[in-house]
């Protein structure tokens, strides 16, 4: 034994008591400390999740030595979470990958090789599978944390190059589901209006969403307003868990996974009953909608579908804490508050059943004219810094081209060709494998060369043990280009080391469709590269080895420029000028030299720098306020929805009936598992498990269990539980707390411990229309297997 | 609103303490009882304990106090102002805040510290 509880606690309180002493620092320490000591600021945008916080850069001697926040962004107000404020400590981490490495079989040992080498056998392993499996036997699987450029000309060498629309990347695995669903219920993508709506909101319904910790800082906003105005504002939260965020709400709705679908049609069902909805709006502004054919019904159509979801048949639905009365509550405070915001993530996204749940968030937003006004909206969270900027807008899902064109749409490919400079007809006319297909494909032996980017599927996708097997196959030739070891780079044949975030100039795009631009202010270690050079290089030598002069025409106009800031800004001018004209993105106006005056960057549609040096649109569709409002008005109403997808520019109210997970408890597996994120944690940890305040904040996963269930299994605080599904299984230590619903177990999805790792547990069910994975939902069975045991953290390294 | 972490660190400190205990049979613990910032000296082991899961029985009214404010609320944690283990400062440095609160730094009046006027651990906006 080292130290015994209670000495240790004895010693812990006498150490903190003396903490107190001395407090007050000179004031010429203090002016240090603002300086931290640094040689130079430098801005830029937080490089972790969706909030699009701007920070500053500290460098000393060239290296990166602190972090602040931008006290005069809107996004943040100079506020970091923990994981912002200290991203900075991996740049200069050991385990950074430094040269390019290589072996010819998977069970090899690594071999540090030239660039010229690298990409050469790059070059000639998807070369060699175009020619003698065709054109889309290769694919490219990129990233929400790739910067617009990145994916832009990934995306520009894959599709007009080596003509396979096999693009795709981690955003179909959080976002699709609200992508389908904007596009469905408002016509475009991407929510209408901004954070600023947080401050003039005085209804809240978080559903489906751990704000406190997958966004604390626009979090940090919510719990401002509430207790700033406790009685004025009013917070649901909806969630089978009870998390941080659950700390401001003034009601927790907590049912059973997957049922929130009823409730939401039940929300409807009282906003009809009670006649709380806004007829003016719907007639100006609506029409409804049901099936794949997109069918217009009528409001009584509706209202008679509606009588499925009566608060009381809503409610046997749910369980849990949900009540008639309950709904009838929540669905009056949403309706008839000045002003109502929903807010919700991957609770939502990560379904079946995603893009309806959207729907239905959006349907309680138009019945009730909670739209376009401030302190309204329905505003999906993005999980990634760049998801909606890269990976939405430039263009990196299979289906989409740059500037939320549709690839199977003949005029918008001949647009984006013509833009290129390349043949018509040279975009293939069917969108490539979605994500779970591309992996399915890749297990089939169908893909022959992928290249993943900045991500690490093997960890990340849904049911891993079934993907690695494919990515395990000597003849898939997989590049990963990454700046850590990852499980990915595991089954890698070529590792790529790549610059990180401050070491490459580039722009992202975070929730609120806000473009921020962050230059390079410190080298990047060893031989580790900008993707922007990375690519343009390959494809020089793509278009050799395959004697197709296209290829080199993709890159034609960012031949022989530096890399640091000369390469990505030809890029961004090229995707800006040449692909968001006209577009609901319209980001002409965001030039690289509008973006680096602007401390917080540009909200689109900006079609012109003057527009855009006064920030852009706060909220889309508003005459006066939005410029393509006015310009692509079709009468005279002060709203405008030109949206690209509603050829009626009307807003869409859908019937949605409920439909449960793919998969439900049963005898043999009689729990729900939900997984999630932790504040401490980005994604797969490889870059916070390396900042030793985060680590140690959250050192392993663990699962938690309801004190009822925990209680009846024998299973008490610390003991090692087995967590196991159809698919796999964890061990992994208990948390005993009421923050499931009774019946549900819930684990962090950060570890890389193979016995921790719970995609080797979740299913890989998806949405039909969004082919977004079911990651929240899955059956499973618990059971102790031991008392507590020390555990260490993992990582894996080179 | 609903206190909701209580049951949670309870049950967190009680799986730290077991982890932390049973995890080592010798190490620094047996050598030195305090390091210089006044911390106990930890194992490997119980450094993989997050600092509130011990402090919540150490220091209770401190614990509290965070717990209620806004940073508690927020989840800004012990580590963010007074680092980890082998850096760890009892008293902040006063960068600490200005990595958040840059602009209301520059308002601290001279021979002040920031905590002279919203009280540590509560962050009250005004004592």
């Amino acid at each position: 034994m080292g130290i015994t509880r209670r000495e240790f606690l004895k010693r812990t309180a006498a150490a903190a008591a003396a903490s107190y002493i001395g407090i007050n620092l000179p004031a010429a320490d203090r002016g240090q400390a603002q300086a931290a000591d640094v040689d130079s600021w430098h801005r830029g945008t937080c490089r972790l999740c969706g909030a699009g916080c701007r920070v500053d850069l500290g460098v000393k001697n060239g290296k990166a030595v602190a972090l602040k926040g931008v006290s005069d962004s809107r996004t943040n107000f100079g506020y970091l979470c923990m994981k912002g404020m200290l991203f900075y400590k991996i740049m200069g981490h050991p385990d950074r990958l430094k040269k390019p490495l290589y072996r010819a079989s998977k069970k090899d040992p690594w071999k540090e090789i030239t660039w010229d080498e690298a990409l050469d056998i790059a070059a000639e392993k998807f070369a060699q599978a175009v020619k003698e499996y065709g054109n889309n036997s290769v694919a490219y699987y990129g990233s929400g944390q790739a910067l617009t450029e990145e994916t832009y000309i990934f995306q520009k060498v894959m599709r007009a190059g080596l003509q396979t629309n096999n693009v795709e990347g981690n955003p179909r695995l959080c976002m699709a589901s609200a992508v389908g669903g904007y596009l469905t219920s408002f016509g475009a993508d991407e929510p209408i209006g901004s954070y600023s709506n947080i401050e003039k909101a005085t209804c809240f319904f978080i559903i489906g969403s751990n704000m406190a910790e997958a966004h604390p800082v626009i979090f940090r906003r919510v719990m401002r307003r509430k207790l700033d105005h406790k009685d004025e504002v009013k917070v649901i939260n909806a969630d089978p868990r009870v998390s941080p965020t659950s700390r401001i709400a003034d009601l927790h709705l907590q049912f059973e996974p997957g049922t929130d679908l009823a409730l939401l049609n039940a929300m409807a069902w009282v906003i009809l009953d009670e006649k709380l909805y806004d007829e003016e709006f719907i007639k100006n502004y609506a029409t409804f909608r049901v099936g794949k054919e997109k069918k217009e019904v009528s409001f009584e159509e509706y209202k008679k579908f509606l009588e499925d979801y009566t608060p009381e048949k809503a409610a046997q639905i749910c369980k849990g804490n949900i009540t008639a009365e309950n709904i009838r509550k929540v669905a009056r405070w949403f309706a008839k508050s000045s002003a109502t915001m929903s807010m919700w993530t991957m609770g939502i996204n990560q379904r079946k059943r995603g893009v309806w749940a959207n729907n239905m968030i959006s349907n309680l937003h138009i019945l009730t004219g909670q739209l376009c006004k401030p302190g309204a909206d329905s505003f999906s969270l993005t999980g990634q810094p760049n998801a909606c900027g890269g990976v939405r807008e430039g263009g990196g899902l299979c289906h989409i081209l740059p500037g939320h064109r549709l690839v199977k749409k003949e005029k918008l490919r001949r647009q984006v060709e013509e833009a290129w400079g390349v043949p018509a007809g040279r975009i293939p006319p069917k969108p490539g494998y979605h994500t779970m297909a591309m992996f399915k494909a890749v297990n089939e032996g169908k893909i022959k060369a992928i290249w993943i980017n900045c991500t690490s599927p093997a960890q990340s996708l849904p049911n891993c043990d079934l993907y690695r097997k494919g990515m395990a196959r000597e003849d898939c030739f997989m590049v990963v280009s990454d700046i850590f070891p990852t499980k990915t780079t595991e089954l890698a044949n070529l590792i790529l080391p790549t610059a990180f975030h401050f070491e490459k100039t580039g722009v992202y795009g975070c929730t609120e469709r806000r473009s921020q631009l962050t230059r390079k202010a410190v080298n990047a270690p060893g031989e580790a590269m900008p993707e922007v050079w990375i690519v343009r290089e390959w494809a020089l030598r793509l278009s050799k080895k395959l004697n197709d002069p296209v290829i080199e025409q993709c890159v034609a106009p960012f031949k022989g420029l530096e890399p640091d800031y000369e390469l990505p800004k030809a890029i961004w001018d090229e995707y800006t000028q040449k692909l968001t004209k006209g577009r609901d993105n319209d980001l002409r106006g965001a030039t690289y030299d509008v973006l680096a005056q602007m401390p917080d960057g540009v909200q689109w549609p900006a079609p012109t720098k003057e527009f855009a040096l006064k920030g852009g649109t706060d909220i889309k569709f508003v005459r006066g306020i939005d410029p393509m409002a006015d310009s692509e008005a079709k009468d005279d109403k002060p709203l405008q929805f030109y949206g690209p997808a509603h050829p009626d520019k009307k807003l869409w109210i859908w019937l949605r009936p409920y439909k449960g997970p793919e998969e439900v408890p049963d005898s043999q597996y009689p729990f729900y598992l939900s997984t999630g994120r932790i504040i401490d944690h980005w994604h797969t940890s490889s870059m916070t498990g390396r900042i030793k305040e985060l680590m140690r904040a959250n050192p392993y996963a663990y699962v938690e269990v309801n004190p009822e269930d925990a209680k009846e299994l024998g299973i008490k605080p610390g003991d090692m539980v087995l967590v196991e599904s159809r698919r796999g299984k964890n061990v992994l230590p208990a948390k005993v707390y009421e923050g499931p619903v009774k019946g549900m177990v819930f684990v962090y999805w950060h570890d890389m411990d193979e016995d921790r790792m719970i995609n080797r547990v979740t299913k890989d069910a998806f949405d039909p229309g969004s082919k977004e994975p079911e990651f929240k939902i899955c059956a499973c069975r618990i059971k102790k297997v031991s008392g507590p045991k020390p555990l260490k953290p993992y990582l894996v390294t080179m | 609103m609903k206190k909701i972490s209580k049951a949670l660190l309870m049950s967190g400190i009680a799986a730290a303490m077991i982890y932390g205990c049973t995890g080592s049979s010798s190490g620094p613990a047996k050598q030195a009882a305090v390091k210089p910032s006044g911390h106990p000296v930890l194992t490997e082991q119980e450094m993989l304990t997050p600092c509130q899961e011990c402090h919540q029985a150490a220091t209770p009214e401190v614990y509290e106090e965070w717990y209620n404010s806004r940073h508690g609320i927020d989840n800004v944690k012990c580590f963010q102002c007074h680092g980890t283990y082998e850096e760890l400062k009892r008293v902040p440095d006063q960068f600490a805040c200005a990595v958040c609160h840059s602009a209301e730094f520059q308002h601290t009046e001279e021979g002040k510290s920031c905590w002279d006027c919203h009280p540590a651990h509560k962050f009250v906006v005004h004592k």
